[in-house]
């Protein structure tokens, strides 16, 4: 998890990273052309064509990108402002609990998390939206807390020193010297996102889960393909979306 | 140095920080890491605290600024007990300097200095005006201004860590080894710096060191501290060099107290020696009268500009046909007033007969030093103190050969 922040922390310079940044849009379109071509050279029968339309993948493809921000969003909430609190002197008693329960939100398979939260609550978009959070909290929280801790205590206690209140000391010391290591966190949970909410057809909250499922249940191959593709060039745009956000909002001087 | 004329003035001098009964026992501890210390600190001095490590030293430093609360005892400073006070604003206040510098890595130099004006919510343009001020105070090119910390040599992080600290004019500054993760050569070089700083600014300043050598060069008074900050003595760097208090402060300054004492006074405070002097325009028949008068088998010619020229000898002086300029041999051993008697000495080891000659700042002689008015000088230093501990007194001195 916190691995990723160390490749990405020294972003190239100059023409290599508009390359970087040109590069991967470009293959993706690539690659969504080709799909295009594929299907247009198919004969397809009326069931194919009632999923293979444009009005229905664009509103699977908005499903799944309302599910991996939404559950993004919340977790990235929830988890920071957790991680905040562990790491303050005086939490130290809970901090091991609440990381044993991350633990286990991301230790059981998605899928049963998922199906879990549906049979003890209800189907549809919320409960999927709990069971991603749940799923993704961890890599978020751990990144967090292990980014406020790394930040040299000499730096905090420099600003203390100066007269610097704890509030003012975590917001312009602390957590701006955490971010690189936070963004990692985020950009690893929305990727975990992106991949799990897949599932969420199972629980009845679509996305492109859907069309593979359907591509599977039906034996219709180009209805599979076109599901496999489309999520995969999705979880690449988002991880190449929070890849140029990183390199954007680390602090420079770092 | 002057410590011994400005002794009379701190004594009249405002108290600036006035510790009384501070104590301070960490949770879960039986022992007091800092126990009953009282002391006091006057405007404009630098006080060392040196110690051991572990005796309390740092702890101490930062109950004044209470970035450790003290579990009883007060804390006054400026006459106000600060004690109570909201330790954030009391902080503003007080300059604080510590060894890793902790200069924030994601803000400019230009931000990093302007922190505490900032929080005490100067405007934009005086701000910029006193960042300008002090990048040349301590010697910074503007140019820096807006590059990042990471960019800057160590030596030049100390700087901008002491011009963060002197941002908003603090009358007090707090320095927790604040040379101490540098290397020698830079160090020595920042402390003299800094020392000539200190003379224009005149700050109130409490520093932190376990060396005694750095204690002694930079204290006009230093606090050597046991365990528990305890305090050993109090003193100038000179009473404490010659006449110690008890066996601590004698184990802690270690050996060679009387050559480091050597370094705290300057040749112009000594005797010159009584010495026999002609001009490198006088006949030889002057010079050999001046010999002859005098107990010394050699003579310092001067120039016209009264400037040491050649030292002749008896059996030189007498090949008339030699003149004077390229008779002897050429003096070399010169050092000026201010130098310290450590220098001097350090010069007459090196120099012919062991005697160097003394000039101002121009270069004119002044006088010429031996190892006897050194012997002389430091005897009468330590005999000042005679008396009063006798036997130490004996201990102390036995090796210096007296």
């Amino acid at each position: 998890m916190t691995t990723r922040q160390g490749a990405s922390a020294k972003g190239a310079v100059g023409a290599p990273r508009l390359l970087r940044y040109l590069g991967m849009p470009v293959f993706l379109g690539f690659v969504c052309l080709a799909l295009y071509l594929y299907v247009s050279a198919q004969q397809l029968d009326s069931i194919e064509k009632r999923i293979l339309n444009a009005d229905f993948l664009f509103s699977r493809v908005i499903e799944h990108i309302q599910l991996a921000a939404v559950s993004t969003v919340i977790v990235v909430v929830l988890a920071v402002a957790t991680g905040i609190l562990l790491t303050r002197p005086g939490t130290r008693g809970v901090s091991p609990v609440i990381i044993g329960l991350a633990n286990i939100g991301q230790a059981v398979p998605s899928i049963g998390l998922l199906v879990l939260f549906a049979i003890v609550w209800d189907f549809g978009f919320w409960p999927a939206i709990v069971a991603l959070v749940a799923y993704s909290f961890l890599s978020i929280l751990r990144n967090t807390m292990v980014g406020l801790q790394q930040v040299d205590r000499s730096t905090i206690e420099a600003a203390r020193g100066m007269g610097m209140t704890k509030t003012a000391v975590l917001f312009r010391i602390e957590l701006p010297l955490a971010v690189p290591i936070i963004l990692a966190g985020i950009r690893t949970a929305l990727i975990i996102n992106v991949g799990t909410a897949t599932l969420a057809t199972f629980v009845d909250a679509g996305g492109l889960g859907t069309v593979i499922d359907r591509g599977i249940r039906l034996g219709r191959d180009p209805v599979l393909i076109v599901g496999s593709v489309l999520t995969g060039v999705l979880a690449l745009f988002i991880d190449w979306l929070a890849g140029v956000a990183e390199d954007i909002l680390r602090p420079r001087g770092l | 140095m002057t410590e011994e004329a400005t002794t009379d003035e701190e004594q009249t001098a405002e108290t600036m920080i006035r510790l009384e009964k501070l104590s301070k026992v960490f949770p879960g501890q039986d022992e007091p890491a800092v126990d009953d210390l009282s002391m006091d600190i006057y405007e404009g001095e630098i006080v060392v605290l040196v110690g051991p490590s572990g005796c309390g030293k740092t702890t101490t430093m930062k109950m004044i600024n209470r970035l450790i609360e003290p579990s009883s005892g007060r804390i006054f400073l400026q006459g106000e007990d600060v004690t109570k006070v909201n330790s954030d604003k009391l902080r503003r206040r007080i300059g604080y300097v510590i060894q890793q510098i902790g200069l924030f890595p994601h803000m400019t130099i230009a931000d990093n200095i302007a922190t505490v004006p900032k929080m005490l919510g100067w405007d934009k343009e005086r701000t910029s005006r006193r960042i300008d001020e002090l990048l040349e105070t301590v010697g910074i090119d503007n140019s820096y201004r807006d590059r990042y910390p990471k960019e800057l040599s160590g030596g030049q992080r100390q700087r901008i860590g002491v011009a963060r600290a002197m941002a908003a004019d603090p009358p007090v500054l707090l320095m927790d080894e604040p040379f101490g993760a540098i290397d020698p050569i830079t160090r020595d070089r920042l402390q003299d710096e800094f020392l000539r700083l200190q003379r224009e600014i005149k700050k109130t300043i409490v520093f932190v060191t376990h060396d005694i050598d750095e204690a002694v060069k930079m204290g006009d008074r230093i606090a050597i501290l046991k365990q528990q900050s305890k305090i050993a003595q109090y003193d100038t760097p000179e009473n404490i060099l010659t006449d110690p208090a008890d066996d601590f402060v004698r184990d802690f300054i270690g050996t060679g107290a009387s050559i480091k004492r050597l370094s705290l006074s300057t040749v112009s405070e000594i005797e010159t020696a009584d010495w026999p002097v002609a001009r490198l325009t006088d006949s030889h028949d002057e010079v050999r009268e001046k010999m002859r008068s005098s107990s010394r088998d050699h003579v310092l010619l001067l120039d016209e500009q009264n400037k040491p020229g050649r030292w002749v000898g008896k059996e030189e002086v007498q090949q008339d046909d030699t003149p004077l300029e390229e008779s002897g041999r050429p003096a070399v051993a010169i050092v000026e007033g201010t130098a310290s008697l450590y220098k001097t000495l350090d010069t007459m080891i090196t120099s012919f007969k062991g005697s160097a000659i003394v000039v101002d700042e121009e270069g004119r002689y002044q006088g010429v030093v031996d190892f006897d008015t050194v012997l002389e000088a430091t005897n009468a230093m330590h005999s000042s103190e005679e008396g009063r501990e006798e036997t130490a007194q004996d201990l102390q001195t036995g090796d210096d050969g007296r």
